[in-house]
């Protein structure tokens, strides 16, 4: 039982990670605040299957595209006026908060605030939810693959040049806002059928931190990259519940560590493949060396 | 003759600097026109203004019958204006093909959900991209280096990359800034031949900033010189270029500052 609860929890990290990597890694604008999404897509799903009857997997979808909206009508006074990349950091860390204090004071007997709703039923099941991170994960690979994410890979890299190719910008940064806002969402419903309780208190601004430490280290222009750090680092907070008070310590390390080294993250640019694994290890030993002379700061000899 | 372009009185200030000051030129189809002046004489300001990355103060800027003023960038692409920067603007970590790419997929052809579901339609539409994407890099002589990593060509190459890109823009009126920066005689007299064949086989209008004038005199039809921001002279090169006022301009009289 624990290590299925382990499985689905990677897999709601992978999906949150996944949408954060379309607006961060390749349209380039940072968020601190997309657990604010998830936090919606949650209450949403949630309140709408034990008040409406709505089914399971419709509720999921209903949390992702509420989700989607809320993002899409706070983006777009947001981009419209060409607010800078740091300022939009800023503007989505306030809507996390802004939603959590919002649901904390809804008093009433069906959002019930700060206590949040507990006996959810548990439908989120370890096959749906892996079926359904393997969906999102193919089309976010498809997606930034189109002609799409191209354009959105162009904005992040030289938007002048981007804009003046004919690239619509700002629609451009909201198509990516929104299907980050959307993916964040459904990783929320999922993750409340799963654990059966939520409060506001589940979305703080410490996931939306732990969702861009795990972007950065598994690389900002790859799907597989994070989707490996989601596992991997989703998996190493579970069994080392003693290290969870002390992340933040432990992401600034890897942040110092990620940017001396490898700033484009684990896969950077790449993608996993099985054949690129057998040439990292094969050239291992090289890079290594090439590790230990940037440490020491001299190249072989005395 | 059709009128391209038709600037009249336009001025650019930034804050107490008149980066442009009362210029009006214009560009009749098929032209290919040059715009010289020393160094900060407003040149690329005055490109910026044409293609919508700054507001002028004053005056008018009609292309084909349309006022240009306020338009965003992206619209004024669509609407037939591409450029080259003086400080190149490529699109670094991509592929030479996939820079060029995007100006022929900026309005994506298809639609979210054959995107998302990587249908074979889609996939067909990028195929016929990159085909046409190839046919501009080959135009310009760089076929072979379509799978390099952009920001890792040498600079010479990465001006023609600009200028491929530019073209698959399908643009009416092409603005070049400085193409000839940086490059020897040689690369001079290549861009030269490379610019004539474009300009006749891509039906352009061309308008032209360049300190080279060996790249100029063969070239242009026109000069507009630029001094302090102001119209200093225009006319035909061999007029322009022994006129003794331009001379003195581009023998080192520096901007006053007021
Ligand atoms: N965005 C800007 N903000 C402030 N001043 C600018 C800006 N762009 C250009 N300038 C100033 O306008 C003048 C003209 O510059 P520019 O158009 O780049 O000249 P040129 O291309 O002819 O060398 C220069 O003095 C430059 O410093
Ligand atoms: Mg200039």
């Amino acid at each position: 039982m624990y290590i299925q609860s382990v499985i689905v929890t990677i897999c709601t990290n992978v999906i949150s990670v996944v949408g954060l990597a379309l607006l961060t890694g390749y349209t380039g604008m940072f968020s601190l605040g997309h657990a604010g999404f998830m936090c919606i897509g949650a209450y949403t799903a949630v309140l709408t299957h034990l008040h409406l009857g709505i089914p399971y997997l419709l509720a999921l979808l209903l949390g992702g595209l509420t989700a989607g909206l809320v993002g899409l009508i706070i983006g777009y006074p947001t981009l419209r006026n060409r607010l800078r990349g740091d300022y939009f950091a800023i503007c989505m860390m306030g809507f996390g908060t802004v939603v959590r204090l919002i649901i904390n004071n809804m008093n009433n007997p069906i959002v019930k605030g700060s206590t949040g709703i507990s006996k959810i039923p548990q439908l989120t099941t370890l096959w749906s939810a892996l079926f359904i991170t393997a969906a999102l994960v193919f089309f976010m690979w498809n997606f930034v693959h189109s002609q799409f994410g191209k354009n959105c890979l162009a904005v992040q890299q030289q938007e002048v040049a981007a804009e003046m190719m004919g690239v619509d910008i700002v629609k451009t940064k909201l198509i990516s806002l929104v299907i980050s806002a959307f993916y964040c969402g459904i990783a929320g419903a999922l993750l409340a059928f799963w654990i059966q309780y939520i409060s506001p208190n589940n979305f703080t601004d410490t996931k939306s931190n732990d969702f861009l430490a795990t972007l950065v280290t598994g690389g900002t222009n790859s799907i597989t990259g994070p989707v490996l750090a989601a596992a991997l680092i989703t998996t190493m907070l579970e069994y080392l519940r003693f290290l969870a008070n002390w992340r933040l310590v432990i992401y600034g390390l890897l942040y110092v560590v990620i940017m001396r080294f490898r700033p484009e993250g684990l896969m950077g640019y790449r993608e996993f493949s099985f054949r690129g694994t057998l040439r990292f290890f094969r050239e291992l030993p090289a890079r290594l060396k090439g590790i230990r002379e940037k440490v020491t700061g001299r190249k072989g000899g005395v | 003759m059709k009128r391209i372009l038709d600037v009249s009185a336009l001025t650019i200030r930034f804050g107490g600097l008149t980066a442009i000051d009362n210029f009006s030129m214009h560009i009749d189809e098929g032209e290919f026109v040059g715009i010289i002046g020393p160094n900060g004489a407003g040149k690329t300001t005055f490109f910026n203004s044409l293609t919508g990355n700054v507001t002028p103060a004053s005056g008018s800027v009609n292309y084909c019958g349309t006022s240009l003023i306020g338009k965003i960038p992206s619209r004024i692409s669509q609407m037939g204006i591409s450029r080259t920067f003086q400080n190149i603007r490529i699109f670094p970590k991509m592929t030479v093909l996939e820079n060029v790419c995007i100006p022929l997929h900026s309005k994506p052809t298809y639609g979210l959900f054959p995107a998302v579901l990587g249908l074979k339609s889609a996939k067909a539409e990028d195929e016929r991209i990159r085909d046409e994407a190839l046919s501009y890099l080959e135009r310009l002589g760089i076929g072979e280096y379509r799978d390099y990593e952009a920001g890792t060509l040498p600079y010479g190459l990465q001006r023609r990359l600009e200028i491929a890109r530019a073209l698959a823009a399908h643009p009416t009126l092409l603005l070049l800034d400085e193409p000839a920066a940086g490059m020897n005689n040689d690369e001079c007299r290549e861009l030269v031949e490379l610019l004539k064949k474009i300009h006749r086989e891509c039906k352009l209008t061309v308008m032209l900033i360049e300190h080279h004038m060996d790249v100029i005199q063969p070239l242009c039809d026109r000069l507009y010189v630029l001094n302090l921001g102001a119209l200093l002279r225009e006319g035909k090169p061999g007029e322009v270029l022994s006129d003794p006022e331009v001379v003195r301009a581009y023998l080192g009289e520096r901007r006053k500052r007021k």
